[in-house]
């Protein structure tokens, strides 16, 4: 009994902020799916099923819809977790102040408020005589809308990239400088010993910055919302949060739908929970989590 | 015990019959500034009805806490939708007439009916602008202004074409009369660019985001948006591809630049109002949101403006066809939230006089809602406010439907991907009614 206690003790409380802040907003975004809520509707919800499932399934943009989120994600995780790995090992190899201060220039896009981040964006990309990129290049586009995809993700890349350079480093700076000089040793150049030291010892690293990522990945919008709003024409940069951001709170309008909007984050949980176990198994965490065998004082 | 008991009573007393202060919360939008006195008048009337009250010795004063919005209309409904939803809606919201069809059937704001009839100024209302703000046959507004939506044309420009002074003074005509369209604006559009009197894609803009400007191309090809006898919404096929197609061609002649639509408005701004577009849709606000805001604040102003622009009605597609213009009526709305609808009636009423009617419409280039406000002498006198009032002639709606978001939307997208080359103009067509049909059901009529 007393062994339950204590369990109850330390996982109390973090158990009260998962319930309050994870399962509750999930039960609750299931529940409101099931009603047809909206401006119109808003102090007189009705039940109604499945209706709103339903109708995302006749929505003829949705396969379009979908389409986008799996390019947003997978092109902008392979920036984010390429371009870390490469600027971990880079600045590695930099005399320690130098690689710090790159560093924490690469941290700058990731410190900076997302309003402001993009309205440099937009004052990079606009058309003659406001934009800077025109005016290097001397071509008059907004390049935004020209080439919206290129800049959702480096948009996105920027602020990602910082996040696995700062793991990728931390853990490079982890391994032990026997290892360096055993393959140095061995006769190993830099690219045997990146790719048979150090890129073995950061699987765990890897797999941590892959997984966060293509999770948050799949519920961020906001930089997309403020680059493109989705656009231009039909939908061509809308992923799947940010249509229900679209359906839930914004339209010309004011009509706003939460119960669609609802339906369409409660597929997005799902979504998130199969693909976070699909990693698990892919890079096989439970191995990665088993006690050493031999313990090394 | 006795004498303190005799100060509270004396205290509770007085405190009874001290003055009371009422406040009313008034939340307003421009959002361009020079229509502050949306706000502002409401601050004047809020005096005058003080006086009013001290006169009728009423006990209690009114006090009124105004906001005016200058981000956007996308901000201020989002922040509008909140704050009814929260019950923290203030007493009085000013919006535009088509937004009634949403906040009636969502229950946030109330029907006037039984308060207006109570009132003299209201008599003086323009008839149709009561119609305007009428949603399933009651009024649910107080007309706050109207506007219309001019071409404006870029009088040096034509000059440098070749046009003689007489030609550009007679454009407006022209186009009034049907003898100018859409087709001749392509025409001379490709002519400036190609003699090098403006870039490429600089012969005319439209606005560059979502609104309701986009409606004159829709009703100038003869689509109809409601059907009066259902109510419902009608999207008109063929209407939506001559509009497509028109917006298509603009492009594709290369006399509307293809970055337009995400343009940040104050670069749209500052850009037409500096010289460098030969036609531009705007609004009539826009004249005082030039003269105020942007380059020609700096540059002469009015005068500037006076040299340099002339305006006109949206052309019409073919010769002889009518040409257009399409109005936004502004409203004041007492919210269901409030706890003082019949002062805040009260109030509107005060504010609803020729002399705040002709200081916004002065100020700010919209048009006035007063019939006796037409004839004070400052507005008589107003070269701006005379030379464009024969627009509302020729002027249309949006409808009022609390389906008129999902549809505005899916006619946007459809633009935005004729215009950026995604689409051809059927398949934008195809793509909207299946959108509609799947979002919108039985409550749109696809024609």
């Amino acid at each position: 009994m007393r062994g339950f206690g204590v369990r109850l003790l330390f996982l109390g409380p973090a158990g009260v902020l998962a319930l309050l802040f994870f399962l509750l907003p999930v039960a609750l975004t299931l529940l409101l799916s099931l009603t047809d809520l909206s401006t119109v509707t808003f102090s007189r919800p009705r039940f109604v099923g499945l209706a709103n499932y339903l109708e995302l399934l006749r929505d003829p943009f949705l396969p379009l819809i979908l389409g986008n989120t799996l390019k947003y994600v997978a092109l902008t995780l392979a920036f984010n977790v390429l371009m870390g790995l490469f600027l971990a090992l880079s600045t590695s190899l930099l005399p320690e102040r130098l690689g710090d201060a790159f560093r924490a220039l690469w941290l700058l896009p990731r410190i900076t408020a997302p309003v402001v981040y993009v309205l440099i964006w937009q004052g990079i990309a606009a058309v003659a005589p406001y934009g800077l990129l025109n005016q290097v290049t001397g071509v008059s586009v907004n390049w935004i809308q020209q080439h919206p995809w290129v800049a959702v993700v480096l948009a996105n890349g920027f602020v990602g990239a910082s996040f696995g350079m700062l793991l990728f480093s931390a853990a490079i700076k982890a391994i032990p400088p026997e290892l360096f000089r055993a393959a140095a040793v061995d006769g190993a150049g830099l690219g045997a010993t990146v790719r048979h030291v150090v890129l073995p010892l950061l699987r765990w690293p890897i797999l941590f910055v892959t997984t966060y990522q293509t999770l948050s990945l799949l519920t961020s919008f906001e930089y997309i919302l403020l680059l493109t709003d989705g656009g231009p024409g039909f939908h061509t940069t809308e992923v799947w949060a940010l249509h229900a951001y679209h359906l839930a709170f914004s339209n010309y309008y004011g009509n706003a739908r939460f119960g669609l909007g609802a339906a369409m984050a409660a597929i997005l949980v799902l979504v998130g929970l199969w693909v976070s176990l699909l990693y698990l198994r892919l890079f096989n965490f439970r191995c990665l989590l088993e006690v050493p065998r031999i313990e090394v004082d | 015990m006795k004498g303190w008991i005799g100060v509270f009573v004396v205290a509770l007393l007085a405190s009874g019959l001290a003055q009371q202060t009422v406040t009313l919360q008034a939340w307003t939008i421009g959002p361009e500034d020079a229509s502050r006195t949306r706000a502002t008048n409401l601050v004047k009337a809020a005096e005058e009805l003080n006086r009013i009250l001290e006169a009728e010795k009423a006990p209690y004063r009114v006090r009124v806490e105004t906001s005016f919005e200058t981000t956007g209309w996308d901000n201020y409904r989002r922040r509008l939708l909140l704050a009814f939803q929260s019950g923290q809606a203030p007493d009085i919201v000013q919006t535009t007439h088509a937004d009634i069809g949403v906040y009636a059937e969502g229950g946030y704001i109330v029907p006037l009916e039984e308060y207006l009839g109570r009132y003299r100024t209201f008599q003086d209302v323009i008839p149709a602008l009561w119609s305007a703000v009428t949603y399933r046959g009651k009024r649910y507004g107080v007309p706050q202004d109207t506007e219309a939506r001019p071409l404006y044309f870029n009088k040096p420009l034509l000059a440098k074409l070749g046009w003689s002074s007489g030609q550009i003074a007679g454009l407006p005509q022209a186009i009034r009369e049907g003898r100018f369209t859409w087709e001749d604006l392509i025409r001379v559009g490709q002519e400036a660019v190609q003699k090098g009197v403006v870039q490429p894609g600089y012969a005319y803009w439209h606005r560059p985001v979502n609104g309701p400007d986009f409606y004159q191309f829709y009703y100038a090809c003869g689509g109809t948006l409601q059907n009066p006898q259902t109510g419902k919404l009608v999207l008109d096929r063929t209407a939506l591809g001559c509009m497509y197609g028109l917006l298509g061609r603009l492009v594709q002649t290369g006399v509307m630049t293809r970055n337009l639509l995400g343009m940040p408005w104050a670069n749209w701004h500052n850009t037409v109002s500096s010289g460098q577009v030969l036609f531009a849709s705007a609004g009539t606000w826009t004249w005082a949101q030039w003269a105020t805001q942007y380059y020609a604040k700096d540059h002469g102003g009015y005068d500037y403006l006076w040299r340099t622009f002339g305006f006109a009605l949206q052309p019409a597609v073919r010769p002889g066809g009518k040409p257009v213009t399409l109005s936004q009526p502004q409203a004041y709305l007492v919210t269901a939230a409030s706890r003082n609808k019949e002062l805040a009636v009260r109030l509107l009423s005060l504010v609803t006089q020729p002399k705040y009617d002709a200081e916004h419409a002065l100020g700010s280039a919209h048009l006035p809602i007063l019939r006796t406000t037409y004839v004070l002498p400052e507005v008589r006198s107003d070269r701006f406010l005379q030379s464009v009032r024969y627009k509302l002639d020729y002027t249309t709606y949006q409808p009022m439907s609390p389906d008129w978001g999902v549809y505005a939307d899916a006619v946007f997208r459809g633009i935005s991907a004729v215009e950026s080359g995604q689409l051809s103009l059927e398949a934008a067509v195809d793509l909207v009614a299946k959108d509609l049909g799947a979002k919108l059901g039985d409550r749109v009529e696809v024609r």
